[in-house]
């Protein structure tokens, strides 16, 4: 066992005792019942699994969490889909999203909407001309499977959320 | 020795690696029939020219620098591939500038410090993709070898760092630990380093 | 582990409720969009029992074992690599169902656990449930297991021999001039299978001279005389006679089956949390599984909640799943037990598409370019149980001449049991394999008649009012004539040649066409529908349809809104426990029913050909918003439009009181012209208040035509294509209303393969890299019809999840038979390759979808048209880049290599 303390969300877990073994996905599911995350290969293919983690030094990335240890978690700050709306308001892209009925069954949903925030924040810190646009949306959300959609409209949904503030996400 | 010198006096002692092993054969020297595992110097021993069995030694080395632990993260292309079949990685990642992956797919976003054996992920602290000059997937054992000589193609090592690289670095040691189903290199990292040492001593020569 | 911090139980119904908040309402959007945007629990495999109100708070997890072998003797399990921290509280084995007095549902007939001692019926077959206590148990076991099989095997047996799971034969000898009677067709003389097999299970289709078999005798004797005649044709007949392969791929919904079930042993009690598309088949399924049970194994109810599911494309209608979710509870009785497959699991056990052995011989008179006969034979890799085989091969039959018109057609098909994992219902079932060996025929035909690929293809086409291959004419609008025009003009086709000529160095460009009208509907199709308004205005809706992305919820919404004024409020769907009002009773097989059977039964004013359908064959529009629209149209008649009439102060002997066709609703209002317009939550007051009518529940029925009905109501017979209605006033209770008068269709529709169709025409360029046979589609197009798109966004979303899954068809997927396939349990996603979004022309993939022939032409279903003639197109864009005519999917860049 080992002990880990994390922030989910910005609210603070642990000290919790862990098997080693446990992957992070089952300490989101099974032991926090956060079921956000989902579970869709257990083998990081399709990533419906994928979470943001905050670094300290600002930036931000996705993780897989079917095969990663909870224990590779200890100390980090992480945010799931759950988090993302505040008091009920949609964010930004979870508003595009919806507007673009980009989703269809929605099981995909959480990992896209995790790396589509990811690249938004990015690009705010580092904006890209807009001729490399949809070249970076490509390659950021490539690592995502969905079965329904195409993908067409889940790509829509992000370049429009850049191409409404070109001044935030443009340079 | 500076590495540069050393590929041009190598450029001159090049053997046919067929003809290597049928000087083995009429020596004697039973290859180890078992693909996992790796001969020590000494059983090269009977082959007196020394450019001879510094060939042999990288024929035998060449059992772990073609094995798919190796290959699969010194691609031909920007992507890598897993498994003892070599497919390409799923999902699609690439090298990125830094060799640690894209700015979305960070290799250290799934693979850990360690391998996670719960859900078959293999894993260490700097698990990364070797730089593109160092691609080895689909070349011959002659090709292999002319490039790691060669530090434009090296990551500029010298034959010594040759030596540490193979036979100390601890991701090239994974290769031998690599958990879940994967087969292991052959031998051991330090079987491997006996015999890049061995290769060096006799003046690192490569098979043609 | 015990679970931290639950977030609290609720009932199910109300967490499935949609949009269901004001804030979500506000969203926009699909009416789910809120909840799956911001990660709620909707999903089976999302629930635990601490979700769940009144169940216990611990969830027990369950492991189903699957057989990786086939062909030897299983002699038992060595769980003994399982230490004491992961050992399981129970495990059942066949041995414990057979004395438990399990009984296996005829649909799924086969063993559901495989005997010890025999062979497993087929690779993936279950071979034992382990039950644990814990999910820490449970997971340590699962690592250990999925290490090591436990399973133990001996001696070797070959494979399980079973008989084939059909036999048919389809023939049509039209009449000698154009609108003539048919000579011989299947709608005529009904459908014929023959009586005789060869030792090897495969049936012999020649007729033999025996007394037996008159009918197939008659039949195959047509057919076998079209064999001959293309046999012996002349030079100025063009014969092609093909061969071509399709393989078995994977539903591969993102989310691997998974539910929750518990067995209240005080209550006697079995309580169910499942994500099917048939929940009335799986609740009829658990009733027999359990119906004769011994008694600790014989719940006295069973309750079952049906999720918002991830995705379903025909793998989750009628799966065997919920059955050993089933057992699972009952044999760990009193606790919440999880069964959730991952994904090397799915694989494993999940339903597949059959693989397809298809030969074809076509047959043109070289002159007109008119197609003459046309011969094919069709066999299916059924897997290890019967499953949708059937249908199947009948679907795959009758589709085999697309969309074109051909005097003579013979078609055979097998579908066989072998020791794959089993293949039942997965999206374009039959009409993807045929369609794709057909396309590329017609285009080599085109090429070798000198006739261009479009030409040809108008040249035969079916039109409307002419005959299919059953006999029957398609009675919905057809417009493939449009859709041939709308893929000539477009730019990729007309570009083609210069395209072609500009490849860039080191690579093939080539273009390619196909065709495809797909049958949606089954022939016994149910929708069951309910509506209601409340004093302020909310709407609610609750219907049996099946939510898994295909937005059917809010094409209801959006059906009903039209009537009611408003989008609902809430909307609650697979749900068949909200109709009892209607006291249905039903009989026979809808598909085996005789005209005086159902004359008789029909005489019962609560009887219906059948009560609920799963939500597939591309049903969700047509028929799964039926029910509801016709029940708001009659709350607005009968409570609404009199209420309006009392605000307006509209009088009895005033003629504008049958003028409700008239009003529209605008922005929550009501509106007629010349009068106030009137607030939607005014109206649904007033109605409350006169006791008016204030909700419906309906049920339809389709057998490639409405079964219409009668009803009195306030002095009036409404008639309407339904078949059961039961009505509300004011805030009373629903009361079924008898029908005064009601037409089934004829049983003999029966004998129609498909009436109803939608078409899809895709277009699409592909670059070949010459050195790697890499393919990249450059550019594509996609033109369909669907009737009236009730949500065009979801439409538009549909076309291009089609062509993604028709990309993956043509190029990725591929699972091979037997050992080295699925059910070895070692496939993942790493080896399946799905369709991502760099494997598709995201930013060049056009769609467009044709208005509706009349402003009230019906919705038509297109979800898996549009996945079908992608397949063929690429094909067909192969050749001409390449010359080489692909007949094996998938196309793989190594077999490119290979031809280039």
């Amino acid at each position: 066992m080992a002990t880990i303390t994390l922030s989910v969300n910005g609210r603070a877990h642990g000290p919790l005792a862990v098997r080693e073994d446990l992957t992070m996905n089952d300490f989101l599911r099974e032991v926090l019942g956060m079921t956000g995350t989902k579970f869709g290969c257990g083998a990081a293919q399709c990533l419906s699994c994928a979470i943001i983690v905050d670094h300290p030094d600002g930036t931000s990335a996705t993780m897989p969490t079917c095969i990663v240890p909870a224990t590779a978690f200890d100390g980090r700050k992480v945010r799931t889909v759950e988090g993302h709306a505040k008091d009920g308001r949609l964010t930004t892209l979870q508003q595009s999203f919806v507007a673009h009925f980009a989703f269809q069954c929605g099981y995909c949903t959480p990992g896209f909407l995790n790396e589509g925030q990811v690249l938004l924040e990015r690009l705010e810190r580092a904006p890209i001309p807009r001729a490399d646009l949809e070249r970076v949306i490509s390659e950021a959300l490539d690592g995502h499977l969905c079965r329904c959609s195409g993908y067409v409209k889940y790509h829509e949904a992000v370049r429009d959320v850049v191409l409404a503030e070109p001044g935030r996400y443009l340079a | 020795m500076s590495g540069p010198c050393a590929s041009r006096s190598w450029s001159g002692t090049l053997f046919l690696a067929g003809s290597v092993a049928g000087l083995l054969a009429a020596a004697g020297i039973a290859f180890a029939a078992d693909s996992g595992t790796l001969a020590p110097p000494e059983a090269f021993a009977a082959i007196t020219d020394p450019a001879q069995r510094s060939v042999a030694y990288f024929n035998e080395l060449s059992k772990v620098l073609t094995h798919p632990r190796c290959t699969n993260c010194h691609p031909a292309t920007s992507r890598p591939r897993q498994g003892d079949g070599a497919r390409p990685h799923q999902p699609p990642v690439f090298r990125g500038e830094d060799g640690f992956g894209t700015a979305s797919m960070r290799c250290g976003s799934c693979h850990g410090a360690a391998n996670f054996d719960p859900a078959g992920v293999p894993g260490h602290a700097l698990w990364h993709l070797a730089p593109a000059e160092m691609a080895w997937e689909g070349k011959t054992q002659a090709q292999i070898c002319a490039q790691i000589s060669d530090p434009e193609r090296n990551g500029r090592r010298s034959l010594a760092d040759l030596v540490a690289h193979i036979g100390d670095d601890s991701l090239v040691g994974w290769a031998w630990a690599p958990g879940g189903n994967r087969t292991p290199a052959p031998g051991s990292q330090k079987q491997a380093k006996a015999l890049v040492e061995a290769w060096v001593a006799t003046g690192a020569v490569c098979p043609k | 582990m015990a679970r931290l911090n639950p977030l609290g139980a609720t009932t199910f119904e109300a967490r499935e409720t949609f949009p269901g908040s004001p804030a979500a309402a506000q969203a926009g959007g699909r009416i789910d969009a809120f909840a799956k945007v911001t990660g709620a629990k909707l999903y089976a495999s999302d629930l635990r029992a601490a979700d769940m109100e009144g169940w216990p708070a611990d969830t027990a997890h369950a492991l189903l074992l699957r057989t990786a072998d086939a062909t030897h003797l299983f002699t038992g399990l060595d769980l003994s690599a399982l230490d004491a921290a992961a050992r399981p509280a129970r495990v059942v084995t066949a041995e414990d169902l057979a004395k438990g007095g399990i009984r296996v549902p005829p649909f799924y007939a086969g063993d559901l656990l495989c005997p010890a001692g025999t062979t497993p019926l087929y690779l993936g077959q279950p071979l034992a449930l382990l039950l644990f206590q814990s999910f820490d148990a449970y997971d340590r076991a699962r690592v250990v297991l999925r290490k090591a099989s436990p399973a133990r095997f001996g001696a070797e047996t070959g494979p399980v021999k079973q008989p084939n799971y059909a036999a048919l034969r389809f023939t049509r000898v039209a009449g000698a001039a154009p609108g003539d009677p048919d000579v011989y067709s299947p709608l005529l003389e009904g459908w014929i299978s023959p009586g005789f097999f060869e030792a090897g299970g495969r049936p012999v289709w020649i007729p033999l001279p025996t007394a037996e078999g008159g009918e197939y005798k008659k039949g195959a004797t047509h057919g076998e005389q079209i064999r001959a005649d293309i046999a012996s044709a002349g030079p100025s007949t063009l014969v092609l006679d093909r061969s071509f392969r399709t393989q078995s791929v994977d539903p591969m919904f993102l989310e691997p089956e998974g539910g929750l079930a518990w067995f209240d042993a005080d209550a006697k009690a079995l309580q169910l949390v499942l994500g099917v598309q048939s929940p009335l088949e799986a609740s009829e399924a658990l009733d027999h599984l359990l119906g004769a049970a011994a008694p600790a194994l014989r719940p006295s109810r069973i309750e079952s909640h049906f999720a918002y599911l991830g995705g379903g494309f025909g793998g989750r209608d009628h799966t065997p799943f919920p059955l050993y979710l089933a057992l699972a509870a009952m044999f760990l009785p009193g606790r919440p037990v999880r069964l959730a497959q991952d994904r090397f699991q799915q694989f494993q056990g999940g339903i597949k598409r059959h693989a397809f052995e298809i030969r074809s011989q076509i047959a043109v008179d070289r002159p007109s370019g008119m197609i003459q006969a046309f011969a094919a034979d069709h066999v299916l890799d059924g897997g290890g149980l019967a499953n949708y085989s059937a249908s199947v091969a009948v679907v795959s039959a009758t589709s085999a001449i697309g969309i074109y018109d051909v005097p003579k057609v013979d078609v055979t098909t097998v579908a066989e049991h072998t020791r794959a994992v089993t293949a039942g219902s997965m999206r374009g079932y039959g009409v993807l394999q045929t369609n794709v060996a057909l396309e590329t025929l017609v285009d080599e035909a085109a090429e070798a008649l000198g006739l261009d690929a479009v030409a040809f293809r108008r040249r035969n086409l079916l039109k409307a009012g002419a005959l299919t291959m059953t006999g029957n004419p398609w009675t919905v609008s057809v417009r493939t004539p449009e859709i041939l025009d709308k893929l000539e003009r477009h730019a990729i086709w007309r570009d083609r040649a210069a395209a072609r000529a500009g490849a860039a160095a080191g690579t093939l460009v080539g273009t390619g066409l196909a065709v495809c009208a797909k049958d949606y509907g089954t022939g016994a199709d149910c929708s069951l529908g309910r509506v209601e308004v409340d004093p302020t205005g909310r709407v609610r809706i609750v219907c049996d349809v099946v939510e898994m992305g295909n937005g059917v919820g809010t094409a209801v919404a959006e059906r009903v809104a039209r009537f009611l004024g408003r989008r609902a409020d809430e909307v609650s769907l697979a749900r068949i426990d909200a109709f009892d009002a209607l006291g249905l009773v039903t009989s026979a097989d809808p598909y085996t029913l005789t005209q005086a059977e159902q004359d008789a039964a029909a005489r019962n004013p609560r009887w219906v050909p059948a009560v609920s359908s799963a939500t597939s064959a591309s049903i969700g529009a047509h028929v799964g918003t039926q029910a509801a629209a016709e029940a708001a149209r009659i709350v607005l008649r009968f409570g609404l439009w009199p209420a309006a009439l009392a605000l307006w102060n509209i009088r009895q002997d005033d003629p504008r009181r049958f003028l409700w066709e008239r009003a529209f609703w605008q922005d929550g209002m009501l509106i007629l012209s010349g009068l106030p317009p009137l607030a939607q939550e005014k109206v649904a007051a007033q109605a409350h208040a006169m006791g008016a009518l204030t909700g419906a529940m309906a049920h339809a029925f389709s057998r490639w035509a409405w079964a219409q009905a009668a009803f009195p109501l306030e002095g009036f017979e409404w008639a309407a294509d339904i078949d059961a209605l039961a009505v509300r006033r004011g805030g009373g209770r629903f009361q079924a209303l008898d029908r005064s008068f009601v037409a089934f269709p004829p049983a003999n529709y029966n004998r129609i393969g498909t009436s109803f169709t939608s078409s899809c025409g895709t277009l699409v360029r592909v670059t070949i890299d010459r050195t790697t046979g890499a393919i990249r589609i450059a550019r594509a197009y996609s033109v369909l019809e669907c009737g009236e798109a009730l949500v065009p966004e979801v439409v538009r979303g549909q076309a291009q999840g089609g062509f993604a899954m028709g990309v993956g068809f043509a190029l990725l997927e591929n699972l091979p038979p037997f050992e080295d396939g699925p059910g070895n349990g070692r496939w993942n996603l790493g080896d399946y390759l799905v369709a991502r979004a760099s494997d598709l022309p995201v930013h060049a993939l056009e769609v467009e979808v044709l208005p509706p022939v009349a402003p009230n032409e019906p919705p038509k279903g297109m979800a898996e048209v549009v996945m079908i003639p992608v397949v063929p197109a690429i094909l067909n864009a192969i050749h001409d880049a390449t010359g080489h005519r692909v007949r094996a999917l998938p196309v793989l860049p190594e077999d490119l290599r290979r031809v280039l």
